[in-house]
């Protein structure tokens, strides 16, 4: 009898007050409450009452269930996102959890399957949805060409997926970095000449001959030629294939912090510089480039007498 | 010695000396040290044929002989030196250095030097004179002395030397052929190097009076051979009999590398870096030995007393220029104390090599294209780099640079390191990067440069032999030309002899002619390249020891 009594008293009035109890804590409690704290405030309310609201809670979607080392935490929902998910079941709204927690880096289908155990059917069925309710988007990930990550539509993707700014949609820019090259290399060269003319003493010549890589940035950046905003990262790695090209050298300085483009208190100084030998005697022949140079040999089909990459050359 | 530098030493042999002395230098290099009866029976030439090669090899330095190996009592050897016959390669070299150096007078010497291998000092003296003179205007003939000063001149530069002594090493009944001036010396155990002797650079007080001969045409005949013949019997003497000369190649190449050194610096720095390392060079020229890494220290005084008279730059501006030399990537100047104003060497090893690495860099780009030479100086750089990092720093697009770094190594410039992460080598676990060896791209395009002279040459001997009938038939009507000429006939007659070569054949002559001067100077051109290649190959040998 006491307990069919005890059961009469949680009726819905009651189960009202209690909610709105609940969401008071939680809005006390913007970082979550445990069941310990619920259990403090009101004493006298039972566990299976306790579980009931919070489900009721929890399916209306005004309350966040979350866990962490020392039990289960409940968290007030904000408004907005409560009224995004409306209309959307379980499943949805856990995939959509799982996206947000990628963050900007976003997260493949596969890993999507294995973190919410759904079936792959069901996750594709919901990114579809979630796609057409323009939440999530997918973006091509430019190391592997097949694979798409989703993360949420606002989110900007990083750049290790999108490749930063030589990539546009995925593809490498060529054209662009050659323009970048020939640009920077043509201001290095032109301020080597500079110096050079001047006729000054030879260390000063040398020093005015050099360019940080700040001054290459601000005159790339003002020439205007790139649609998208390159940092001065990107600007010392267009420098460095100079270098590789044997066009540019490179020093690095110390420098005050605080003074304008210093890395660390270091400044790195690039210079146009020409190449120490002419093109060598072996290039000058036909048979320096010959592209069956290996079968060629006297008496054979491919033979120095009947050569015919030497007789056009002889001919010239 | 490799198969193609032993084809491009026949065909230099056969070019110059002849077909047999061709067959028994390419067996010698062949087979190694072999005394005469071997070389007899396994050449199947007669035995006089071969001793007359052997004196030729011998007298060019391309041969020399020593004890055989079973001991005091057994034949004479023979050996072969491969070096010495590619060298054959770069006498135009040597003679136009001679020319630029000591004008007209020492290119001759070292032409005739080049050419006979050993003389004495008078008769070069007395050749050099007579061609001078014959190449002068009529009345006018030059002196025996100022030849001898040139000579001189020569000798104290060290571009020529002594033949060295040889010991007295075999009893006078056998076969092989003596050395020409041979005083009885103590018996060495190996190759005595010319500079060993102390008396190498010493010029011989000769005699030697008169001035140079002019060769009459008409005599032209009776006294081409009374000149032979003379020189065979000269009955005159002058003193120094039994000393003959050679031209000091080693000299040569030292010039070479230092101008190659110099002209680096110029086209990198400017003119006035490239003098005082050119003044830098020549005054350490006979401080440093040849092997040397770099230089002996030279101070800054001493440097800027030595520079010279037209290039007054002011002691401060010589020390800016210095402290640029040294500061300088490339580092061909280093800088090694701070005494007399600073101390300052030049670095030969690391400026050979650096010119190697152009070297190979200018080959890759030339044959690949400058993307490709991209690749192949960033892996230079960074020795080692995996797939994703080459496309990284290069910045050019994953599927071009694959194809281009697979490229780069089916042709053996890249080559494959694997790093096993597990000892099962899978190799879905397994580093695999790129890297550049050097030393062992530079010994293989040296190979690829042998084979290149070998096929110009052989494509030169076949555009002759293709064109041999209207070559003679031109030398038929030159010489007919010239007789008539001679005895003074009318301009009818010449005009008619002219026309027997018609015009296409005249113009075939003419690309013909030009066609074997373009073959001539790309040989001289891979020379180059193959002088630098093996100093670098060379000298990181001697380091590396």
């Amino acid at each position: 009898m006491a307990d069919a009594k005890v059961k009469k008293e949680c009726d819905p009035a009651d189960a009202a007050v209690i909610e709105s109890r609940i969401k008071e804590l939680c809005i006390q409690f913007p970082q979550g409450i445990t069941d310990q704290v619920i259990q403090n405030d009101m004493p006298q309310l039972e566990p299976t009452q306790r579980a009931m609201v919070i489900n009721k809670l929890l399916s209306v979607g005004q309350l966040d269930l979350l866990r962490n080392s020392s039990g289960l935490l409940y968290r007030m929902k904000d408004a907005q996102s409560a009224s995004k998910m409306k209309g959307s079941d379980n499943q949805e709204k856990l995939v959509y959890q799982i996206i947000e927690d990628a963050g900007n880096k976003g997260i493949w289908t596969r890993d999507m399957r294995f973190k919410s155990n759904l079936p792959l059917t069901e996750v594709n069925k919901i990114l579809k949805n979630l796609e057409s309710k323009k939440l999530i988007k997918a973006v091509k990930s430019v190391a592997a060409s097949k694979k798409k990550v989703y993360m949420l539509y606002n989110v900007q993707p990083d750049r290790s997926v999108t490749g930063g700014a030589w990539y546009s949609d995925q593809d490498f820019e060529s054209e662009f970095v050659e323009v970048l090259n020939q640009q920077c290399f043509k201001f290095l060269q032109s301020k080597a000449e500079v110096a050079r003319d001047s006729k000054q003493s030879p260390m000063i010549q040398r020093n005015s001959s050099f360019a940080t890589s700040h001054e290459v940035w601000k005159y790339i950046c003002e020439l205007g030629i790139s649609k998208v905003d390159l940092s001065m990262e990107d600007i010392e790695t267009i420098l460095n294939t100079l270098i590789y090209d044997g066009k540019v050298e490179m020093t690095i300085i110390a420098a005050k912090e605080g003074t304008v483009g210093s890395v660390d208190g270091q400044m790195k100084l690039f210079r146009g510089v020409n190449p120490i030998i002419q093109p060598t005697g072996l290039v000058k022949t036909p048979c320096g480039l010959c592209p069956v140079f290996d079968e060629c040999h006297e008496g054979g089909e491919i033979s120095p007498s009947r050569c015919i990459y030497m007789t056009e050359w002889l001919n010239f | 010695m490799t198969a193609q530098e032993a084809r491009l030493c026949g065909l230099l042999l056969r070019e110059h000396f002849g077909e047999v002395v061709e067959k028994i230098g390419t067996h010698l290099l062949r087979s190694g040290a072999q005394n005469l009866r071997t070389i007899v029976n396994e050449s199947g030439t007669p035995i006089d044929l071969v001793k007359k090669s052997l004196c030729v090899l011998m007298k060019h330095g391309a041969c020399r002989f020593s004890i055989g190996r079973k001991g005091p009592g057994s034949p004479v050897e023979y050996q072969a030196s491969c070096e010495r016959i590619l060298g054959i390669l770069r006498y135009p070299r040597y003679i136009y250095t001679a020319k630029t150096l000591y004008s007209d007078t020492g290119e001759l010497i070292i032409e005739e030097l080049l050419q006979r291998g050993h003389m004495t000092m008078s008769s070069i003296v007395k050749m050099v004179a007579d061609r001078l003179t014959h190449n002068m205007e009529e009345g006018r003939s030059i002196e025996y002395n100022e030849v001898v000063s040139t000579f001189s001149k020569l000798v104290e530069t060290h571009f020529l030397q002594r033949c060295p002594p040889v010991s007295e090493v075999v009893p006078p009944v056998s076969t092989a052929p003596t050395v020409p001036g041979a005083p009885a010396a103590p018996v060495s155990t190996g190759p005595p190097t010319p500079e060993s002797f102390s008396d190498c650079y010493l010029v011989p007080s000769v005699s030697l009076a008169g001035r140079g001969k002019r060769r009459r045409s008409g005599e032209d005949a009776v006294l081409d051979q009374g000149t032979t013949k003379k020189a065979k019997t000269d009955l005159q003497t002058h003193g120094d009999e039994g000393i003959y000369w050679q031209v000091n190649f080693e000299r040569f190449h030292l010039h070479f590398r230092d101008q190659t050194i110099i002209s680096a610096v110029a086209s990198k720095l400017d003119q006035t870096s490239s003098e005082i390392v050119r003044t830098m060079l020549r005054m350490s020229e006979v401080t440093t030995t040849p092997s040397a890494s770099c230089t002996q220290a030279l101070s800054a005084n001493e440097v800027f007393r030595s520079l010279p008279a037209n290039y007054s730059i002011s002691r401060p501006v010589l020390d800016q220029y210095l402290t640029l030399l040294v500061d300088d990537p490339m580092e061909f100047v280093g800088k090694t104390g701070d005494s007399g104003g600073g101390m300052y060497v030049v670095n030969l090893h690391k400026a050979l090599t650096n010119l190697a690495r152009a070297t190979l860099e200018s080959v890759v780009q030339e044959k690949f294209g400058s993307r490709s030479a991209r690749i192949f100086r960033l892996l230079l750089r960074k020795r080692h780099l995996e797939q994703k990092q080459v496309e990284d720093f290069a910045m050019i697009p994953a599927k071009e640079a694959k194809d281009m770094l697979y490229t780069l190594m089916s042709e053996n410039l890249v080559l494959l390191q694997e790093l096993p992460k597990t000892p099962d080598h899978a190799p879905s676990r397994t580093f695999y990067l790129y890297t550049v060896n050097q030393l062992a791209t530079a010994r293989m395009l040296l190979q690829h440069c042998y084979k290149t002279v070998a096929n110009l040459i052989d494509r030169r001997l076949f555009q002759t032999k293709e064109s041999k009938r209207l070559l003679e038939k031109s030398q038929r009507i030159e010489a007919i030309m010239a007789s008539l000429q001679a005895s003074g006939a009318e301009p009818e007659q010449l005009t008619e002899v002219e026309e027997m070569i018609s015009t296409p054949e005249k113009q075939q002559l003419e690309s013909l002619r030009h066609h074997i001067n373009k073959l001539d100077s790309a040989e001289n051109q891979v020379d180059e390249t193959i002088f630098l290649l093996k100093s670098y190959v060379a000298s990181t040998a001697r380091i590396t020891r």
